[in-house]
């Protein structure tokens, strides 16, 4: 029950029908015999009115398609496939052994992969998404010497200079066809290129030399020494034209 | 699934007219939306079943949109400085006097805006409304009560006195 004269916070209850209905009545009563009272009411509930007036449009706004239940339903679904398939594909060789691949590999049965997929996922996770950590940078020596210390074999570094392209970090992954090593290259402007190595897996699978695209990226992808590379740079950006003139091969 | 899809179906018309409230852009308003429905189905396990399902909504879409403005106002300021104007506030012009009542209300800050439109147009109770700002009932009723002062004296087409530009 609200005592007379009511609170602020009584006439604004008022306003908004959130007073009980006894109460309401002691009110109507009073405000008639007040009106300065009265006239403030009216116009906040005025103001009321306004607003709903002003915003009942808001709701008759043309359905949005995307907004639906069952599409975010179906977005989100994808979402965490894609990010299971990073995270199996993905599984850093350092202490997370166990978790076998066989989701990866349920998947990859699907549908064939793409060349060298793994090298673009790589690149998503970690040069776009800045996941994982690096195991190596520039500042702790070379970047060649560390790469010799799991891939002795494999083709030299390639020199992106002409491009403006530097090693700066590399860090090593395990893939479902063994370890595998990307060296991150980057420029003065921030822009990423991947180098990234890996045996050719258990089916021998080796590359003719190729170039594809996938979303906004491309993957420049070869065979030698035994093992499989790619190459991995925004699609289309001036760095990746650039590159193209600059490869060394 | 599809019960609670109709659930949302009806109250998403109300969550976009919230989102507009807030960032008075309808593509902006539909983004804030999105993000919303998403956390709001990937969480659904964690929804107090006996709760307002428009509030619970309510409620996530808002804090969202803090978190939101919280990190764009870093760039923003960057904007500013670049273009020397501030998009995300309403122009110049329309703060020198509102004419009407939503010229009015698009001038308050967020959580006025946010109070009002949830109390005065959805008619959301006071508990439901101190439940999605995180603040007590009583506050909300006090800061109901400046907002409400607030609207009346810019669409009274009064300028604004410094003490409630700080407010901003």
């Amino acid at each position: 029950m609200i005592s007379l004269p009511p609170s602020e916070r009584d006439l604004h209850a008022y306003v908004d029908h959130q007073l009980s209905e006894a109460d309401r009545r002691l009110l109507d009563t009073w405000l008639a015999s007040h009106p300065d009272t009265a006239a403030q009411v009216r116009a906040w509930q005025h103001d009321a009115q306004q607003l709903r007036a002003a915003f009942g449009g808001a709701l008759q706004q043309p359905v949005n398609a995307d907004l639906d239940p069952a599409m975010i339903r179906q977005r989100l679904k994808r979402q965490s496939r894609r990010h299971l398939a990073s995270a199996a594909v993905l599984l850093l060789a350092v202490g997370v052994g166990g978790f076998s691949g066989w989701q990866a590999r349920e998947m990859t049965l699907v549908h064939a992969p793409a060349p060298m997929t793994d090298a673009l996922q790589a690149y998503r996770l970690i040069a776009q998404q800045g996941l994982l950590p690096a195991d190596y940078t520039a500042s702790d020596g070379g970047l060649q010497q560390w790469l010799d210390r799991y891939f002795s074999r494999a083709s030299r570094l390639p020199d992106l200079s002409a491009a403006g392209f530097q090693p700066v970090s590399a860090r090593l992954l395990s893939t479902d066809e063994g370890a595998a090593a990307m060296v991150m290259y980057e420029d003065r402007g921030g822009h990423k290129i991947s180098f990234y190595v890996r045996p050719p897996g258990p089916k021998n699978t080796f590359l003719a030399r190729g170039s594809r695209n996938d979303g906004d990226l491309q993957a420049d992808y070869w065979s030698g020494g035994g093992y499989n590379y790619a190459l991995v740079s925004p699609a289309g950006s001036p760095a990746a034209q650039q590159l193209k003139q600059s490869l060394p091969f | 699934m599809s019960e609670i899809d109709e659930q949302l179906r009806e109250i998403i018309p109300r969550l976009r007219r919230f989102a507009l409230s807030l960032t008075r852009n309808g593509s902006s308003a539909d983004d804030l939306v999105q993000a919303s429905l998403e956390r709001a189905l990937s969480s659904w396990a964690a929804r107090r079943a006996e709760g307002d399902l428009r509030a619970w909504l309510f409620a996530i879409l808002y804090r969202q949109f803090l978190d939101a403005n919280r990190r764009s106002r870093r760039y923003a300021r960057m904007l500013e400085f670049f273009t020397g104007r501030d998009d995300a506030e309403p122009s110049v012009e329309r703060t020198v006097i509102a004419q009407s009542t939503l010229q009015a209300f698009d001038r308050l800050p967020t959580e006025q805006r946010a109070l009002l439109l949830m109390v005065s147009v959805e008619g959301l109770s006071y508990k439901d409304v101190a439940q999605i700002l995180e603040v007590p009932t009583g506050t909300v009723m006090s800061r109901l009560s400046r907002a409400r002062q607030a609207l009346r004296q810019l669409s009274d087409g009064e300028i604004s006195s410094p003490s409630l530009r700080r407010l901003k």
